[in-house]
This record gives structure tokens, C-alpha cells and sequence, in this order.
């Protein structure tokens, strides 16, 4: 057996372990490469900040991820809630997964002093958890009511001033629909598309080529990708947080990937030249 | 008459409402309540197909558990936790109209589904650097330049490729913003039709298992 071979017959705990340990060195030694800013996440933050935003509009934030894709999705969603309430928007929290509770307590532990000045029911609101697929987001366009008769905490829209006019896509700024899945198509389909309402999507990693056509297209105004999205909002922001923390762990596990893929190859060239 | 009933009358209604939809899209967006309403009940139904999906997998845990079916073990956990999760969600619920107010179940939710759940995705990281290496072989060209358009976004994507070297962030950036683009478009169109097509043939009967799970006419 050839060395190639013994090496492709490895159990794979031992490449695990390798694994392990190399993504340990920059936990235990941070590295801090230098980071460039992708114009589809320039797009997005400037879609959110400066002369884009007026005080007092009302966004909307879906939370269409749950626990598992927090470390993709949540950092991008923590700089889009500071940049939009800096700038004195009031914010629509939202999402379509049984634990957006638990995502929405991240938010307010991550963004704590900007929600600390911001009042519950003036400056934002937490409607939930939504279900009914493409249908809801549809309603949600034309009666909010008949999806969200009450909040997350059981009060009726009508007695929340922020909600008081409030009821369809018209009384909306913009969405920021931060997706594992098809909720930024939902709204792309039924608010961006029919209404014309400005939509940014700050997905996990795997969206990225599905969205990206839409962000050339236009319909999405920007686009976070994945964590270094987020790393990359966190440095337009100024404030480097967990995004940024773990781009040097996918610095070292995109590295190895491909010095895997090149040793196999080398080991199927090493055999291929020797059986020839 | 239970054919009639499985299958006439759900074409009638599928197709009224695709009908009532289109009018209502292309002729009446602002105005319809008729469609309003039955988007309303569309998302009653969804709701209520949670409920029914809670029972079908109570159902099917508890009769592997009688039968002692394969791995029943893991159908006892299942019960087990939801039990518990009910139980201490409908306490809490109770008590102050939040079901994160009773203390077991915040605790569950937040220290064990939590790292549970963060743990997930970061996993498969270790799934695919072992797969990378056992699995990634540019066995014909066609392998040998996915590979390479792989391992350059792969590295565009991670900021120790451009330390490495500034071309791979400049090439990487190509395939996303300019190389992948026309196939991803082609996808989003040819699914986009197909989907009409579907809708077609669903309306038209010629897909039953848009209606009751059997293959096509």
C-alpha cells in the first residue's frame, strides 16, 4: 500500500483532530488579518446609515435564522440594529423560527447600550414568531393585523404607539431579512418586487450565490454574506465584535480545506503517474 | 363519493384559488378583501398543520417505542423532552403569558438547546475538511476546474487569502460577482418556469401528487 493510500485510508478522527487543534492556534494566539470591505456589504451599510435614513422611519428586521446560524447571521443583524437606531429609526423586530425569542435576547444583549436609550413600543417593537410561509409575508404587506394581532408579549398592536399607524407595506422604510432560507425571497416576491420596497438580505454563507444576482439586479439594496458580512459591517461600524473574532478560526479552517484538497490531488497525480 | 371529495373538489378549489390569486395580483392588488381573506386562512391552516404535525410525531415516536422499533431509544428522549418542554411552556404560560417566564424550561431553552443549536452548523466544518480531503479528487477536467474555482473563492472568502496573495481575493471576487452569475440566473429562470409549468399541470389534474401523493398521470 502506497503512502497515498495508507493516507486516503485514514480514519477520519485523525483529520478531525487536526483540525481541532489548528483552529485552536488563533483562539489561543489571535492573528487579525487585514480585512477588505465587499461592495455587496458597502451597499448594505450605506443603505442604512447617513443620508439613506430619515429619523423616525420604521423598519422592518426578520430574524429568519434560529440559534444554529447565529454565529453567521446574528453579528450583521446586531450592526444593522445599532446603525438604524443611531440614525433614530424605529425598528419592527420579527421572525419565522420557534427560538426568535432567544435570538431576539441575543440582539438586546449584543446591541445593549443602543437599546438601552431606546424606548419598547416607541422606538421598537418585537412582534415574534411568525408562521405561514410566503403567504403571511404576503398579508403581512397588505394587513399586519390579521398576522400580528398582538405582540410577542400579548399587547394589542393598537395600544403600541409605534404600531398605531402601522399596518401595511406603505407605513415601511425597508426590510433586512437575515435568511438561512427562502424569507428573503418571500419578501424580494411580495414587498420588493410588487411594492417596491427597499429589501437588504444578510444571509448565511450559502446564500451568497443565490443572492448575489439579486444584488447586481437591484432588487436587494446590499447584501451581507455569511460571517465575514459580518466582520465586514463591524469594521464599517467601528465596533469589532464576534464576527470579527471568528474570521481568523475561518481564515484557518479555509486554509486547511485547501491544503486538503491539494495533497489528495497530489496523492491521485503521485498514482496516476506511477500506474502510467 | 370519498373520491369525489379527494380529488374533484380539491382540483376545484385549488384552481379557484389560483384563480382568485392571479386576479388579484395582476388586477386588484390594493383592493381585494376576498384574497386577503383567504391568505388569513391560509395561514390558519399552516398553524393548524403544526398541531397536527406535533400529534403525527407523538404518534409515531410512541408506537416505536411500544413496538421496540430500531433505535427506540432515541423515540423516548423525544417524548421525554416533549413533555417536559410542554409542560413547563404551558406552566409558564399560565402563570404570566410567557412560557420563558417558568425557570425549567428557560434553562433548557437557553443551556441546552442553545449550544445544541450553535454547535450545528460549525460541525460540519469537521464533516467537510474530512470530506475535502477523501472526496475532492480532480478525477476528469471537469473535476480538476470546479476544484480550482473552488479553492480560489474558498481562499477569496477567508481573509488569510489575500494575505497570502492579493490575486486570490481579485480571482475569487470574479467568480462571485461575474463567473457564477449567468448560471445562477439561468437556474432562477429555468425554476421559475418550471414552477409555472407545475402549476399548470397541478391545475390541470395532471400532477397527483400535488394532491394526494401518487406520481403522474
Amino acid at each position: 500500500m502506497s503512502i497515498t493510500e495508507k493516507m486516503a485510508n485514514m480514519d477520519r478522527r485523525v483529520f478531525y483532530w487536526i483540525l481541532f487543534f489548528a483552529m485552536m492556534v488563533p483562539f489561543l494566539s489571535p492573528i487579525g488579518f487585514p480585512l477588505s470591505i465587499a461592495p455587496n456589504t458597502q451597499d448594505l451599510y450605506d443603505g442604512v446609515t447617513g443620508d439613506s435614513i430619515d429619523a423616525g422611519e420604521i423598519w422592518i428586521i426578520n430574524f429568519g435564522y434560529g440559534v444554529s446560524a447565529w454565529s453567521e447571521c446574528a453579528p450583521g443583524v446586531t450592526v444593522v440594529t445599532k446603525a438604524l437606531f443611531r440614525e433614530d429609526a424605529k425598528i419592527i423586530f420579527m421572525g419565522p423560527h420557534y427560538d426568535v425569542e432567544l435570538t431576539m435576547n441575543k440582539l438586546m444583549e449584543d446591541a445593549g447600550a443602543d437599546f438601552a436609550g431606546k424606548e419598547y413600543g416607541e422606538d421598537y417593537v418585537f412582534l415574534g414568531y411568525i408562521t405561514g410561509g410566503e403567504a403571511a409575508i404576503t398579508q403581512l404587506a397588505s394587513d399586519m393585523r390579521s398576522v400580528y394581532p398582538q405582540d410577542h408579549h400579548g399587547t394589542d398592536l393598537d395600544d403600541i404607539p409605534l404600531m398605531a399607524d402601522v399596518n401595511e407595506w406603505r407605513d415601511i422604510a425597508g426590510v433586512l431579512s437575515s435568511d438561512t432560507g427562502d424569507w428573503g425571497a418571500y419578501f424580494l416576491r411580495q414587498w420588493q418586487e410588487p411594492h417596491d420596497v427597499p429589501l437588504a438580505q444578510i444571509g448565511i454563507s450559502m446564500l451568497g450565490s443565490t443572492g448575489i444576482p439579486y444584488w447586481l439586479a437591484g432588487n436587494y439594496f446590499g447584501m451581507s454574506v455569511g460571517s465575514r458580512g459580518g466582520a465586514e459591517l463591524e469594521k464599517l461600524i467601528g465596533e469589532l465584535g464576534e464576527a470579527t473574532t471568528a474570521m481568523d478560526s475561518i481564515s484557518v479552517s479555509h486554509l486547511m480545506i485547501v491544503i486538503a484538497v491539494i495533497m489528495a490531488n497530489i496523492g491521485v497525480l503521485t498514482d496516476r503517474g506511477r500506474e502510467s | 363519493m370519498s373520491q369525489v371529495l379527494k380529488r374533484e373538489v380539491v382540483y376545484a378549489f385549488t384552481g379557484l384559488v389560483t384563480v382568485l390569486m392571479f386576479v388579484e395580483y395582476f388586477f386588484f392588488a390594493e383592493t381585494w378583501s376576498l384574497a386577503e381573506t383567504i391568505r388569513t386562512w391560509a395561514i390558519i391552516v399552516y398553524n393548524i398543520s403544526l398541531g397536527l404535525g406535533a400529534i403525527q410525531l407523538l404518534r409515531q415516536h410512541t408506537l416505536n417505542l411500544q413496538r421496540k422499533r430500531d433505535n427506540y431509544g432515541y423515540s423516548a428522549v423525544v417524548l421525554a423532552f416533549f413533555a417536559i418542554m410542554f409542560l413547563t411552556g404551558m406552566m409558564g404560560y399560565l402563570a404570566t403569558g410567557q412560557q420563558t417566564d417558568n425557570g425549567i424550561y428557560n434553562w433548557l431553552f437557553v443551556n441546552v438547546y442553545t449550544p445544541l443549536g450553535a454547535t450545528l452548523y460549525p460541525i460540519t466544518g469537521f464533516y467537510i475538511f474530512s470530506a475535502a480531503y477523501r472526496a475532492f479528487r480532480a478525477r476528469n477536467i471537469d473535476a480538476a476546474l470546479m476544484l480550482i474555482a473552488g479553492c480560489f473563492v474558498i481562499l477569496s472568502n477567508a481573509p488569510v487569502g489575500e494575505a497570502i496573495w492579493p490575486g486570490f481575493a481579485t480571482i475569487g471576487e470574479w467568480f462571485k460577482f461575474t463567473g457564477q452569475i449567468p448560471g445562477m440566473r439561468t437556474f432562477a429562470m429555468v425554476g421559475a418556469l418550471g414552477m409555472i409549468a407545475y402549476g399548470f399541470r397541478a391545475l390541470l389534474g395532471k400532477e397527483r401528487g400535488f394532491y394526494a401523493g401518487g406520481g403522474d398521470e
